[in-house]
């Protein structure tokens, strides 16, 4: 249900202690890109002693960690006791997947789609029981198959990956916009969203305002919605016209998610 | 190998924690909340050495406002790798 995803760097105690400020939905305390390998267990200690004694309330919080094997089991040593939402695995493919399995760690996790491996399993991957989500990581995506970013070269990556999440009823999460312009920033996470993403990784506190606002359902959306189970409620059926359209459960279903989404993000002057 | 180690940055609300080989055991803290938060520092640095059974080690804290969990952090850490350099 979170609109925005900010990765803050694991190794800097400025970003990890402003975390509820930045207005994030989720926080993805890094522990892989952000982190030199040297200082790895410098991002271990600080993240794992700030969580036990700072952890924000009412923030959902992940923690990327390594896909190398010694790095991911480091990590995830770090993270037993911890209080979080899940882990975000990089690189995430079904090799990568059983690596995890073998720690017999217990977290939720988000998988990072950004290799093409990944990208070919990614239905098998969204359906596997440990995951609750998928990001789209296209810069990795991009290096490795060599195009260069634009709507038309997103376009079947975001597609591929966005049926093999919604097919799992899990979430998928699109890909940082990695220029700190505002209008590019639009331009892309609206791309998203008219594909059907709900939500969008940052990786700049200013990048969250955009992305909250961009993935709030609109007022006249939630007019729409709200006239829709209205309707639903008054006359106890599951199919019915309104305003010249036919309504069935789909439709009503997406109603009221849309109702539960705007509530729980306050869209201005409606509810 | 130098047997000196230092983690940590001296950006705000971090702190550098150095160790280096001593003769006897000493603590140096350089902070800019020197009057409100040095004998906590200083506690929280001895408590850890002592849990840590680190001797003849000059321990030099530059805090720039950390917090508690950051100057623990960062001395863990320090700990753990000039532990690696002596002992191999």
């Amino acid at each position: 249900m979170a609109r925005s995803y900010l990765f803050i760097p694991g190794n800097v105690p400025r970003m990890l202690q402003n975390m509820d400020v930045f207005d994030a939905d989720a926080v993805i305390i890094d522990f892989e890109d952000a982190v030199s390998l040297t200082d790895k267990d410098e991002a271990r200690h600080l993240t794992q002693l700030f969580l036990r004694d700072h952890l924000p309330p009412s923030l959902d919080i992940y923690v990327r960690i390594n896909s190398d094997a010694q790095l991911m089991k480091d990590d995830l040593i770090a993270l037993e006791t911890l209080d979080i939402q899940g882990i975000v695995l990089p690189k995430c493919d079904q090799d990568t997947l059983k690596e995890y399995e073998a720690s017999q760690a217990n977290f939720r996790v988000i998988g990072i789609i950004e290799t093409p491996q990944g990208m070919i399993e990614v239905e098998k991957t969204a359906m596997h029981p440990c995951i609750d989500g998928l990001i789209l990581g296209a810069e990795d995506l991009k290096k490795e198959m060599g195009f260069t970013r634009s709507s038309q070269t997103l376009y079947y990556p975001r597609q591929r990956l966005l049926y093999a999440a919604k097919a799992a009823n899990i979430k998928a999460i699109d890909t940082p916009f990695t220029h700190l312009d505002e209008s590019g920033l639009s331009e892309d996470a609206c791309e998203a969203a008219a594909l059907g993403y709900e939500s969008k990784c940052a990786i700049h506190p200013n990048q969250v305002p955009t992305i909250n606002q961009l993935f709030l359902p609109s007022e006249a959306d939630l007019m729409a919605a709200l006239k829709i189970v209205k309707k639903h409620e008054q006359t106890n059926s599951m199919r019915f016209s309104l305003d010249g359209k036919m309504i069935d459960k789909p439709v009503i279903d997406a109603a009221k998610q849309l109702i539960e989404k705007s509530k729980r993000y306050g869209v201005k002057g409606v509810l | 190998m130098p047997k000196t180690v230092s983690v940590g940055t001296l950006e705000s609300s971090d702190c550098m924690m150095t160790i280096k080989p001593h003769h006897t055991t000493v603590i140096t803290i350089h902070t800019v909340v020197h009057e409100a938060f040095y004998d906590h520092i200083k506690q929280t640095i001895d408590k850890m050495i002592a849990a840590h059974n680190l001797k003849n080690v000059h321990v030099i804290c530059e805090d720039k406002g950390a917090l508690d969990y950051t100057i623990r952090a960062r001395l863990k850490t320090a700990i753990e790798r000039y532990k690696d350099i002596i002992h191999g």
